[in-house]
């Protein structure tokens, strides 16, 4: 029998073909949840449907009263969109990409003993995760956000320049590593008690509402927790002042509209490093 | 469906209780989700409050709604979440996919009043658990309106529970969908969409543009949150109020009327097709 | 291939609420130690929440263990995981494996991914394995719609296609008819000795162990009872053997020298002796007129509860220490 030709993982390999090894069986999971999905043609389309509708019940209702006040504290309807757009937009991403992560997913593969089933796979296990949830009916709701993104980007008579360009896509990206890095860190935490999901709910969903709107209109408190405590204002807010001209609060200088692609992989790296003692004390204990 | 009670021709009252009794018992088995949902119904809360304060600026009065009482339109909204499964509810269609509904069938009791009964308890026990402290904090945070007298208080106690009777009617209704398709929950989806919009939970109606909501007064769903806040906070009063509960007690018989005759083509289909 | 050392693993089990609540450390596995040679076929038996899993899992390279040396192959499988669960199958009885709504053909092309099979031992596996599992009629069903038999020989493909050199078998033929159970443990016995695979079986199935392990381990509150060949077990702890006699007429007195009376129901009399038949037999035909003998051999199944309940074992392993 011809046992050697089988190639081990661990074994010495170049970088690059890991790295391609590893994103192809990546867009083979995916792939393989999509067509899992595909099976369930109507159900698939009314929840693509359906799941697009929230938000655009929740907006509507938003850009509906708007007329009877005029602005938002001197925010126009547009210029909320870029807030909102963006905000969706990066968290619809981000719940593509990092589904698995999510607390209830992740628990229900604890629960089912699929987690187990990754662990005894030779591949890497957070690739396994990455590649465990990919609900593919989200997508709806990227065109939704990225069709608010476009008319807050119209509507609210930005400058087009590679700056604004390189701004809004940081911010993008920012986000989806920083809300990212929030489900890690709400997936990591039900290896020791699932009943700390309804607390990170807050910070999650709670944060993705709160930077759909401008931050002035909160009290100082809130504000200035979710600026220097949990730094959520750098991901959005910030660089959307900046690219509308207007300055930035507390006298911060420039420099703090360009630190959501800073900020977002730092709250992710960090949040690896806790998803790191979080499978470690999984091995100590098991289910 | 009546021939599931042949016998009854008479509800039985103490069965409906003792189920409502069950139903209200149940909501206090985990308090600690409970404490987690009140904080998380909160803080979004404070989201809220604060996009609609920014809204009113420095204007006294929109659409007939003063800053305080967007506020206390808000808390009421939150507190009513859970009260009113303004979320959503698909218990119904959970048993109806997993074969359940047959082994109820064989007791000898009334679908709908079964499950309203049920419902009931769940709602008020939620209201405790959940409604009480979130507009006792609302109040103590933020000052709340109040109903206005006895009367004011009669007519928000009455339109709240028929707020509660045309929501159940309606989630009854969109759960019975599962009879027909296993595809009930994305076509629940959408009806928790509308209900969230056209109930006033998202937005207060009266800020909406007028066409809007002359389209909303056809539909059932104002009768299932937006009228009892108004007549909570004394937009609606005499005999405006009167009218605005009429209206909900119409809505109210109407969708129990639809709900009991939907239920029994479910029910026969279900007998048809052999579960 | 296996050796354990010494294996001790506790977990702390919470009592009560989470603020008033008290710890109480459970010892899952107390120094336990074995080994198992390339190719075996052992049987691992206890009851639930013996040790069994936690065992399996420290193996596997799911749970580290408090103390104790293991290795697998050469490598501690909780060290290097991917490299350990690379040479690995393992088939769990109570879930599968495979991804539910696909086709079984495709959930077998991904696991080539995941495991680098090239594509020529992929194919000739894949050939094999239709072939002596009769798998072709189900490879274009998702494994939604398998039935329990079908799913089962699905995932024991899936679980061999990388040439694991260790097969971890949990409750293999757990709710299948005594035809889809048999073809399982033909295949198992196949792969086994024309493969060279190492085999792992945990079961609640005698059957299983009966018609596949010559060694079998038994654990029960986290000690090794017994570590030997299944014959012996059965020699040396089997309950006696059964004579059944129907005499003419109901005997005025039952008893007869040298065997034990086990019971008397009228003219049927049974008695229990150990070692060969013959001289209990003619006894019993001296004794009084016979019109019908039976001899009942003691069951497996029989031995191994009177393992468990009457800890038959333990006092041998305190014994032993």
């Amino acid at each position: 029998m011809d046992k050697s030709s089988i190639s081990r993982p661990g074994q010495r390999e170049g970088l690059f073909s890991s790295a391609v090894y590893h994103l192809h069986l990546y867009f083979l999971l995916l792939r393989a949840q999509a067509r899992s999905q595909a099976v369930y043609r109507l159900s698939f389309a009314l929840d693509a449907v359906g799941s697009a509708l929230i938000t655009l019940a929740e907006f509507a209702a938003f850009a509906l009263v708007i007329p009877r006040f005029g602005t938002l504290s001197g925010w126009t309807l547009g210029e909320v969109a870029l807030l909102y757009g963006l905000a969706e937009l990066a968290f619809v991403l981000m719940d593509l990409l990092f589904g698995g992560f999510d607390a209830p997913n992740l628990s229900g593969h604890v629960r089912s003993g699929s987690f187990n089933t990754f662990l005894l796979r030779p591949a890497p296990l957070r690739l396994q995760i990455f590649g465990s949830d990919f609900a593919l009916r989200r997508i709806t709701r990227v065109f939704l956000a990225a069709g608010i993104l476009a008319y807050g980007v119209s509507a609210s008579g930005i400058v087009w320049t590679p700056e604004a360009a390189f701004l809004l896509a940081g911010s993008v990206l920012g986000m989806i590593a920083f809300f990212g890095g929030l489900f890690v860190i709400g997936g990591t935490l039900t290896f020791w008690t699932v009943e700390s999901v309804e607390a990170m709910n807050v910070l999650t969903y709670g944060g993705r509402t709160l930077i759909s709107y401008p931050m002035d209109i909160y009290g100082q408190f809130l504000r200035k927790t979710f600026t220097y405590l949990l730094p959520a204002a750098f991901l959005s807010y910030f660089p959307v002042l900046h690219v509308l001209g207007r300055p930035l609060p507390d006298g911060l200088p420039l420099l703090a509209a360009y630190l959501s692609p800073l900020v977002g992989p730092l709250m992710l790296a960090a949040a690896f490093a806790f998803w790191s003692v979080g499978v470690r004390h999984y091995g100590g204990t098991g289910t | 469906m009546q021939a599931a009670l042949p016998s009854s021709a008479r509800p039985n009252v103490a069965l409906y209780a003792s189920v409502a009794r069950l139903g209200f018992r149940r909501q206090f088995a985990y308090p600690q989700a409970a404490l987690w949902g009140l904080i998380t119904n909160l803080f979004f809360g404070v989201l809220r409050i604060a996009v609609l304060v920014a809204l009113f600026g420095s204007k006294p009065q929109v659409a007939g709604l003063t800053v305080q009482d967007a506020i206390t339109y808000t808390g009421l909204t939150q507190a009513f979440i859970m009260a009113l499964s303004l979320f959503g509810w698909t218990d119904l269609m959970r048993t109806v996919h997993r074969g359940e509904v047959a082994s109820d069938l064989l007791r000898p009791h009334d679908l709908l009043y079964w499950w309203a009964a049920q419902d009931a308890g769940r709602a008020v026990g939620q209201f405790v658990l959940r409604g009480l402290p979130m507009l006792t904090l609302f109040a103590l945070v933020w000052g709340a309106t109040f109903p206005a007298g006895a009367t004011g208080w009669l007519l928000t106690t009455l339109s709240l529970l028929l707020a509660w009777a045309c929501g159940f009617a309606f989630r009854f209704l969109v759960n019975c969908a599962a009879f027909w398709s296993p595809d009930a929950v994305g076509i629940g989806r959408f009806a928790w969409a509308v209900l969230g919009l056209g109930s006033g939970f998202l937005m207060p109606l009266a800020f909406f543009p007028q066409w809007f909501q002359t389209v909303l007064a056809f539909t059932p769903f104002p009768s299932m949150m937006n009228t009892t806040v108004e007549v909570w906070l004394g937009v609606k009063t005499g005999p405006e109020a009167w009218a605005a509960v009429a209206v909900q007690v119409g809505w109210a018989l109407l969708l129990f009327a639809l709900a009991a005759s939907v239920l029994s083509r479910g029910l026969r289909r279900l007998e048809v097709a052999g579960g | 291939m296996i050796t354990v050392q010494n294996l001790k693993k506790t977990f702390r089990v919470r009592r009560g609420g989470l603020l008033r609540g008290s710890s109480v450390v459970m010892e899952a596995v107390r120094d336990v130690s074995f080994s198992v040679g390339r190719g075996e076929i052992v049987g691992y038996l206890g009851p639930n929440g013996a040790g069994k899993s936690t065992t399996i899992k420290v193996l596997t390279g799911l749970l580290v263990p408090d103390s104790g040396q293991v290795t697998v192959g050469g490598l501690v499988p909780w060290k290097d995981r991917r490299a350990h669960v690379a040479r690995l199958g393992a088939v769990f009885g109570q879930r599968t494996t495979l991804w539910w709504d696909l086709p079984v053909h495709e959930s077998l092309e991904l696991l080539r991914h995941v495991y680098r099979v090239p594509e020529a031992r992929f194919r000739q596996n894949l050939r094999d394995f239709t072939e002596l599992l009769e798998l072709g009629p189900f490879l274009n069903t998702p494994a939604r719609a398998l039935s329990l038999g079908q799913r089962m020989r699905a995932d024991l493909a899936a679980a061999l296609l990388h040439d694991p050199e260790l097969l971890f078998l949990d409750e293999p033929t757990v709710g299948l008819d005594v035809v889809a159970k048999e073809r399982i443990r033909e295949f198992v016995r196949h792969v086994n000795a024309t493969r060279e695979v190492t085999v792992l079986l945990t079961t609640h199935d005698l059957g299983d162990v009966e018609r596949l392990a010559r060694r079998v381990m038994i654990i029960d509150h986290g000690s090794l009872l017994y570590d030997g060949a299944l014959a012996s077990l059965q020699a040396r702890y089997g309950s006696p053997r059964e004579l059944v006699v129907d005499y003419e007429a109901a005997p005025t007195d039952p008893q007869v020298p040298g065997l034990t009376l086990l019971g008397a129901d009228g003219p049927r009399v049974r008695y229990g002796f150990t070692g060969a038949a013959a001289t209990p037999i003619a006894r019993v035909t001296a004794h009084a007129p016979v019109r019908d003998i039976a001899v009942k051999e003691p069951e497996i199944e029989a031995t191994i509860r009177r393992i468990y309940e009457g800890g038959l074992l333990r006092d041998a392993a305190l014994l032993k220490r």
